[in-house]
């Protein structure tokens, strides 16, 4: 291996640096806003000197929104747990269709799978808007319409596509003998299926998973106009801070980190199996 | 209880002051909020005595669609007298403004019948009224046995109550003897100066009463006041750019959005001498004194600004400068209220208003119910509740604003606001045509004035544009 000149690491440390301030300076600018009050937010110029105060974080848990002429309600911890409750439910969902499904469309051929596989990818080329109206009506018909069971089966618009073709590449990069292999050993189909496909497939599966997570955390508009106030997400509820008497910056910046807490913690977690994942289900060999 | 029930009662017959009830159940432990919902408890119990069957749907429950907004908060803190009142129960959802109208919008067009009634805004019922998503409410209003003898319907100012009436005819004149009432005034927002009354002391500026003057202070301030441009207005493209003091300034030269021919064809308005003068005008004062970021300005920014100490005044909302005059605003208590008159001879303000209003949805189910309580939370002792303890400004009915003890908390905390409303509510009203395509043009009206000020293209050119492009859409649509 070929020795790096001293000049050459100070460089790479100096690009480095750089690349990480660059990414990370809007997080902790949000993290030291979370902390001030919007008086040292807005000042000019702005400065990174203030006295810490925990009342955004304490207004955001307790519920209560001190605004500039009233004391308001708000309900962002209740908004967090409709995010969390969604997205990993929806997930479950999307991974116990979505992967046999991605292994059929894989692995055995037959009439109408490529239609099928893009009928279901096309489900994320549509406008929301175009498709929730329609939907909003049936959902009303059929009693679905305020419910966490027809907003999970919303959700599947957007996690099942994903979790499907991500998959679906990775099954297919998995050599066919293998599985001959073990069911010329007097395995069945399914036994193959848990034993073999799908532990190869793993960091696939994770990767499809987390990514799925992150885009129906994301998620805005189904919540908005299938769900009533109470069932709504995070990145709703968060539009509570900007009121008609004036913008909560301390108490968006604390939003912000809260909400993006849980996909952090999942991403940093997972992240091996993200790259892993997809960078494996990319290649073909 | 008893004795906190008493010392109201004896208020409310005139016995004692207000002072001194307060005084009394201050001694008593009892909150000035905790007071005065109270207060309008015992008045609410008063509107039992009329005759009116209150109780009527006792046991029915309503379900009400929000934005959340401080005229919102006062109702809800007043809501359980209503529930006292009427037996009903009330269930609510509140959605942030930023989402409100996507949300009020699914939810009529798909016939759902999950909201009773909502707040809106009398623009957006140009929309929902002809399309049957809204009823019209005049057949509740003069329908004595459906409507409490103390609802006092003429108290309504009335500039605002007829701007919330369309015939649904393009072009027909809001408030006409065959329009229907798509919405009940709520609250409401002129169109006049607030300025930084600090600044304008420390740099030694005068109050502009005409838009010659308002552009050479906006320049003096922007020169003499350190880190704060002269003025804000809004600036992105949308249609809300036009509707505060741009459009109550050009309304003051007489100046119209639209013509209506006899046939009642419409037809674009704006490329008129003295409009081109108006807009001359408006675009240099922008580029010389406005923020540096004016094309991405909406109501938060002007607001946001104003209260940072930012910008030395806003053409804009008056309840925009109320609600940055307090909370933990840096410029809080220095702000001030002024009437604004563009036209250096015109006789008073003509300000262009907002009214947050209220509708009554088509597809609800329990309409009689649901105008029980739209007559009490647009009711006068709700409307007295909110703008004395909430923030329920500014009010849409006289009787609020001849209150004293109203006149006297909002002259005390906001300096000038009460002659600003007084001088100005006279010409106040909604100043554009009632159309179907109002969002479409006034945005495209917007997008010409960024054009304008960014020197994208010159006043006269971009009018003729402006009109050209107008005048192609309300044929097309079989308006023009």
């Amino acid at each position: 291996m070929q020795q790096k000149s001293t000049l050459e690491q100070i460089l790479r440390g100096v690009a480095l640096a750089c690349v990480i301030f660059f990414f990370m300076f809007p997080i902790f600018w949000i993290l030291l806003m979370s902390f001030q009050t919007n008086e040292t937010i807005l000042r000019v110029p702005p400065s990174m000197v203030f006295e810490p105060t925990l009342t955004n974080y304490r207004s955001l848990i307790s519920g209560t929104l001190e605004g500039s002429t009233a004391t308001l309600e708000i309900k962002f911890m209740g908004n967090l747990w409709n995010s969390l409750f969604l997205s990993v439910t929806s997930v479950t969902v999307g991974l116990i269709l979505g992967v046999p499904a991605a292994y059929a469309f894989a692995k055995l051929k037959f009439r109408g799978s490529e239609d099928i596989a893009f009928t279901l990818l096309s489900f994320r080329f549509a406008p929301p808007l175009l498709v929730l109206l329609p939907l909003t009506i049936y959902f009303q018909q059929l009693g679905l319409a305020d419910t966490y069971f027809g907003l999970i089966w919303v959700y599947q618009l957007i996690v099942l596509p994903l979790i499907l073709w991500i998959v679906r590449g990775y099954f297919e990069d998995i050599p066919s003998d293998i599985e001959y292999a073990y069911r010329i050993a007097g395995h069945g189909f399914w036994t193959t299926f848990r034993k073999i496909a799908l532990p190869l497939a793993g960091p696939g599966i994770a990767a499809a998973g987390l990514l799925a997570f992150i885009f129906a955390w994301n998620n805005f508009i189904f919540a908005l106009v299938l769900a009533s106030a109470d069932k709504q997400p995070v990145t709703v509820g968060a539009l509570a801070f900007i009121t008609a008497a004036g913008i909560n910056y301390g108490q968006i910046a604390a939003g912000i980190m809260l909400s993006i807490a849980p996909t952090f913690a999942l991403a940093l977690y997972a992240q091996r199996y993200l790259v892993e994942g997809l960078s494996l289900g990319a290649v073909k060999g | 209880m008893k004795k906190e029930k008493e010392i109201v009662q004896s208020y409310m017959s005139g016995n004692i002051s207000r002072r001194s009830m307060l005084r009394g159940l201050s001694s008593l432990g009892v909150s000035a909020a905790a007071a005065s919902v109270m207060v309008n408890a015992a008045a609410t119990r008063a509107l039992a005595q009329n005759g009116f069957d209150w109780e009527r749907h006792s046991g029915t429950s309503i379900k009400l669609l929000l934005n959340q907004h401080p005229y919102a908060d006062a109702m809800i803190a007043n809501l359980e007298n209503f529930k006292e009142l009427t037996g009903m129960d009330v269930t609510y959802d509140i959605f942030p403004e930023d989402v409100y109208f996507d949300k009020v919008t699914a939810a009529l067009s798909s016939g759902s019948s999950e909201y009773d009634a909502f707040m809106t805004g009398a623009y957006m019922t140009w929309t929902y009224g002809p399309a049957g998503w809204i009823d019209d409410l005049n057949e509740y209003i003069g329908d004595p046995a459906k409507t409490n003898p103390d609802y006092n319907w003429e108290d309504m100012l009335e500039g605002v109550r007829r701007s919330c009436a369309w015939n649904g005819k393009p072009g027909g004149a809001l408030g006409s003897a065959d329009a229907k009432q798509w919405c009940i005034p709520w609250g409401y927002e002129q169109n006049n100066l607030t300025y930084n009354g600090r600044m304008f002391d420390e740099a030694g500026l005068n109050v502009p009463t005409n838009i010659d003057e308002l552009a050479a202070t906006a320049a003096e301030a922007n020169a003499k006041i350190e880190g704060a441009y002269g003025i804000g207005v809004r600036g992105s493209r949308s249609w809300a750019t036009i509707h505060p003091g741009f459009l109550s300034g050009y309304a003051n030269f007489g100046e119209k959005d639209l013509n209506i021919s006899n046939d009642g064809k419409l037809s674009a308005a704006m490329n008129t001498d003295t409009s081109r003068a108006f807009h001359e005008k408006w675009v240099k004062m922008i580029q010389e004194s406005g923020a540096p970021d004016w094309s991405t300005h909406t109501w938060y920014q002007a607001g946001t600004d104003l209260g940072a100490g930012k910008s030395a005044m806003i053409f804009d909302a008056d309840i925009l400068g109320y609600f940055m005059n307090g909370g933990d605003n840096a410029e809080a208590g220095n702000l001030r209220f002024s009437p604004f008159a563009a036209n250096p001879a015109a006789a008073a303000p003509t300000p262009n208003i907002w009214i947050w209003s209220l509708a009554m949805a088509t597809a609800g189910k329990q309409k009689d119910a649901t105008w029980h309580f739209l007559q009490w939370a647009s009711g006068p002792e709700h409307g007295l509740f909110g703008a004395t303890e909430m923030d329920f400004v500014n009010p849409v009915r006289k009787s609020v604003w001849a209150d004293a003890s109203f006149r006297e908390r909002i002259d005390t905390s906001y300096p000038g606001y009460v002659d600003m409303h007084d001088v100005s509510a006279p010409g106040a009203k909604i100043q554009f045509t009632a159309q179907p395509l109002f969002f479409d043009l006034t945005t495209e009206w917007a997008a010409t004035l960024q054009q304008m000020v960014a020197n994208e293209v010159p006043v006269d050119e971009g009018l003729g544009q402006l009109e050209a492009s107008i005048n192609r859409q309300l044929k097309e649509a079989g308006l023009g």
